[in-house]
Order: C-alpha cells, then structure tokens, then sequence
C-alpha cells in the first residue's frame, strides 16, 4: 500500500452510528454548496439575481423620506 | 402619512433606545472591570463588584442586552421596508420588547449575585434560559411570518442573514442550555467532562458566528446600500456569502480547544475549516465596500457612512485574525493570553457596534424623520471609537503576545524563565492603556445617546408634540 492510500485508509466497519450521521451530512452539504455556487454563478441566473439588489432603494417609495 | 398606516416602527423605535442605553452601560461596566484588571483596589472588597461577577454582566450587557435589541430594532425595521408589509404581529414584537427587557433587568440582578451556571456567554441560570428561548422564538416567529406575507417575490439578501441567525441560535441555546435544575436559581449542565467542552465553545464561537456575525451582517446588507444609496456591489456574492457563512461556521468551535483533552483530529478540523471562512469572510467585507466603488466621496461628508464602512475593515481584519490564532502553531503562543482578548473586542468594537451604530443613526433619522442634532457629535463619536478601539486592541496584542513568549521561555536548564506573578506584573503598563481605550470608546457612546436624546426631544419640539413622529 503507498502512503498515500495509507494516510487516506479508512476502516469502514469501526465507524459508529454518530460517525456515519456525520459523514453523511457533511458530503449532503458539500454537495448542496457546489450546487448554491452553479446555482449562483450560472449565466442565466445573473440578471435575476443582479436585480434584487435594487429592494432596499426602492423601498424608498413606501417610506416617508420621500415626502420630507 | 402612508407609512404611518403601513408599517409597525413604535417598536423599533423603543429597541432602538435601549439599544443606545445598553451599549453606555454595558461598557461602562466594561470600563470598570478593565480598570480593576489595572487597579484592583476597585473591587472595593465587595463581592458583587468583583471582576468575576461583573465580567458575566459585562459580556450579557454588550451581546445580549445591546446586540440583541440592535438585532430585534434592525430586523424589525428592515424586514417591514425590504417586504413592503408591516410586522405580522404587533402585539408580538411588544412582547418581545418587554420579555427580553425584563430577561435584562434578571441578569443585572442575578449575575453580580453569583447566580451563574458558569457557562461562557452563556451564564444565566435555566428560569432565564427557558425566558430566552421564549422570547427568541417570539422574535424568529414574527419575523418568519412578516416575510411570509411579504409583497415582494424576493426575499433580500438581508432578511436571509437574520433568518439564519435565528435559526442556528435558537438550535445553539436550547442545545447548549441542556441542564439539570436542583433548585430555582441553580442548575447543572448535563454535559460533563470534555463533551461538555465541546458542546460549551460549538455554541461559544457560533454565538459569535451566527448572532455577532451573520445577524450583524443582516444590518450590514440593508444599511450599507441604504446609507450610501447605491445598490450592494454584487448580490451574486451575497449570496455565496450567506450559504458559505451557514455551512462553514458551525465546525470552528473546537479551535478554542487545541491542546485540550478534544481528540486532536477535531481541533485540526476546526483550524483548517477557520482558514477556508477567510474567503467567504473576505468576499462579503469586499462587498460592502466595493457597494462604494465610484463614491468614495461620501465618506467626506457622510458620518454615518464612515462608521459602516470602518466597521467594514475591522470586519475583514478580525476574520482574518481569528483564522490564523486558529492554527495550531499560532494558537500555541496566543492561546489563554490577552491577545485572545484584543482579537475579541476587535470583532465586538470595530465590527459589531461600528455597524450597528452606523445602523442606529441611520435609523433615527428615518424613524423620527429628522436630522441628527449635531452632525459633528456623530463625527466626534465616529473618531473616538475608532481611536479607542485601536487602543484597545494595540494594547491587548502587545500585552498577550508578551504574555505568550514570557510563559513559554525556559532557560539552559530547562526552567520556567518568569514565574506567572512576573508576567502578570509586565501586563500592568499594557492594562492601564486597555482601560484608557476603553475608555474612550465609552466616551464617544456616551456622546451617542446625547445626540440621539436630543435628536430626539428636537423632533418632538418641531412637531410640538412629546411623542415622536411616526415615519
């Protein structure tokens, strides 16, 4: 066995319910953050997005700044 | 007046208030527990003075008392504009008002008595930690529904960032609160050992992550775009930002335990997560800046913007800090001494109040619809926290890195070259000029609740009325 495949052995019948719990969602959530960055850096999502940062300017119309 | 009808702001105003109040008296409390360090003639010989009993009351002051009614005003006002609707529940947010008061007023009680579970930020005893819970829900419970009835079919980035603070720190509270009463005011955790370590600093460092960051960066998102009236630099970004910040901030606790009986693995494991949070840290301190690019001219004339935008740079400074105090081989050295303390009140005066008083001021002019006082106390206030905090933290980075290399030197034989009592009398110089920051900061706060005091009574003479106007 090199010591590559030694450092990254894992002995899969030693790992206990608390470890499998862990293991799971910490690949479920690795996964759900590859997904939020092509789900935010695809092209055909940046306009929609771009524009929401426009909501707090133009909250302006229902505030009575504008009446000052 | 439209908004009159529209929107629930007498609440947010009230929050607004006590926020102000209780950042002069929670500093002012960290004042005196700075000067005992340097003179400790003035714990006075009486118990409840004491830099044990105070320091708990100091830290609830400053996050629970300050942060969370700048948390429930920030929210509350910014949720109402961003979904063009008014608070799902009035009578709700007034409940919250008086229950997370009357929690604050039990602490000031209960803390100086030494009625304490002994659990870092998180010391009240279980009757109160039961009050928290409750008033949070009440809290996240209203927010939650005055966005799902909002106007608009987006929710905005910020409402995002508060939402996920009320979520993690309701799951943080009720987990880490887990304990066993054995009478009114005494209970015990039912966590022992190094689990109860664990569990301790998984909601320690995330009470910082989710509640001093996220819930602060909820503000940041709103009013940095609103003050400068100028879009974020790139929602894109923000929201990267946000699920980066949810998903990565949860492993870092155990970096408060290297070299502890935590099995080494996890405090690795906490370190190199540390390290990767730089990037998403960074991204969103870029953001709120860059959201400038183009106007940087407003700092000139704008106070309120300078805050927003050095609360900005203290931000990207403490979590690039925080990463690297992480590591193993820096821990070593930092670890237990003043530097710990410098790199927190970095976070807690450059970041969290420089935001929120940026933040506070924003909103006193919208909420009264009025100017400020005076323009030049803000700019007065704006250059004595920021020459206070520095002086803090300078202090504390010399002091605690002094601290590290005295209490690991050792000579030709293998001896301890300074007894603890020596470093302990070297820090002296350092804790007198941690006070005089301190102090000064506390000074430009003071000067804050003048300003907003008379802003306010302003407003009200104008109008020749006592009650405020209603924006």
């Amino acid at each position: 066995m090199s010591s590559l495949a030694e450092h990254f052995h894992t002995d899969w019948a030693a790992l206990t319910l608390n470890d499998w719990i862990g293991l799971i969602t910490t690949v479920v959530v690795f996964i759900l953050m590859i997904v939020a960055y092509i789900y935010v850096f695809h092209p055909a999502n940046r306009d929609y997005l771009e524009t929401q940062k426009n909501i707090p300017l133009d909250d302006n119309r229902l505030e009575t700044e504008d009446k000052r | 007046m439209e908004a009159t009808e529209k929107y629930h702001f007498d609440v947010v105003r009230w929050f607004t208030i006590m926020a102000i109040v209780y950042l002069v008296v929670g500093t002012l409390v960290g004042v005196l527990i700075a000067s005992q360090l340097a003179w400790p003639v003035l714990n006075f010989d009486i118990a409840e003075l004491t830099f044990g009993r105070l320091r708990p009351l100091h830290t609830n002051a400053v996050i629970f008392a300050f942060g969370g009614c700048a948390l429930m005003a920030t929210a509350f006002y910014s949720v109402q504009r961003t979904c063009g609707v008014p608070l799902w529940s009035n009578k709700l947010a007034w409940f919250t008002f008086f229950l997370w008061n009357f929690i604050i007023v039990s602490a000031v009680i209960t803390l100086p008595l030494g009625l304490t579970q002994g659990k870092e930020y998180a010391e009240l005893e279980w009757p109160l930690d039961l009050l928290i819970a409750v008033a949070w829900l009440c809290y996240s419970f209203n927010f939650a529904m005055t966005i799902a009835k909002r106007k608009t079919s987006h929710i905005y980035v910020s409402n995002w960032f508060f939402l996920g603070m009320m979520v993690m720190i309701t799951y943080l509270h009720v987990v880490n609160s887990l304990a066993i009463p054995v009478s009114l005011f005494k209970s015990y955790s039912v966590f022992s050992g190094v689990q109860d370590a664990m569990i301790q600093w998984w909601w320690g460092h995330n009470a910082v992550g989710y509640y001093l960051t996220a819930g602060f960066l909820g503000i940041m998102y709103y009013f940095v775009p609103k003050q400068a009236n100028r879009p974020v630099f790139s929602y894109r970004l923000s929201v990267i930002h946000f699920w980066a910040l949810m998903f990565g901030y949860v492993w870092l606790g155990a970096h408060h335990l290297q070299y502890t009986a935590l099995p080494d693995w996890t405090g690795s494991l906490g370190a190199a997560v540390s390290l990767a949070m730089i990037i998403p840290s960074w991204g969103g301190a870029v953001n709120g800046m860059m959201t400038l690019s183009g106007a940087w001219d407003k700092l000139r004339t704008d106070y309120v913007l300078r805050f927003l935008v050095m609360s900005l740079a203290f931000y990207a400074m403490s979590t690039f800090e925080g990463p690297v105090m992480s590591s193993k081989t820096v821990n070593a050295l930092s670890h237990y001494t003043d530097w710990t303390i410098g790199h927190v009140h970095s976070g807690a005066l450059g970041w969290v109040v420089m935001v929120a008083a940026g933040a506070l001021y924003h909103m006193v002019m919208r909420l009264w619809n009025t100017e400020m006082y005076s323009a030049k106390l803000v700019n007065l206030h704006f250059w004595l926290a920021t020459i206070g905090a520095v002086i803090y933290i300078v202090a504390m980075w010399v002091s605690g890195i002094m601290q590290g290399l005295m209490w690991r030197d050792y000579d030709a034989f293998g001896t301890l070259s300074y007894t603890f009592a020596e470093s302990v009398a070297a820090m002296h110089p350092y804790y007198v000029m941690r006070a005089v920051g301190g102090a000064i900061y506390w000074l430009g706060g003071a000067i804050m609740l003048f300003n907003v005091i008379m802003t306010i009574r302003m407003a009200s003479a104008t109008r020749g009325v006592g009650a405020p106007a209603r924006a």
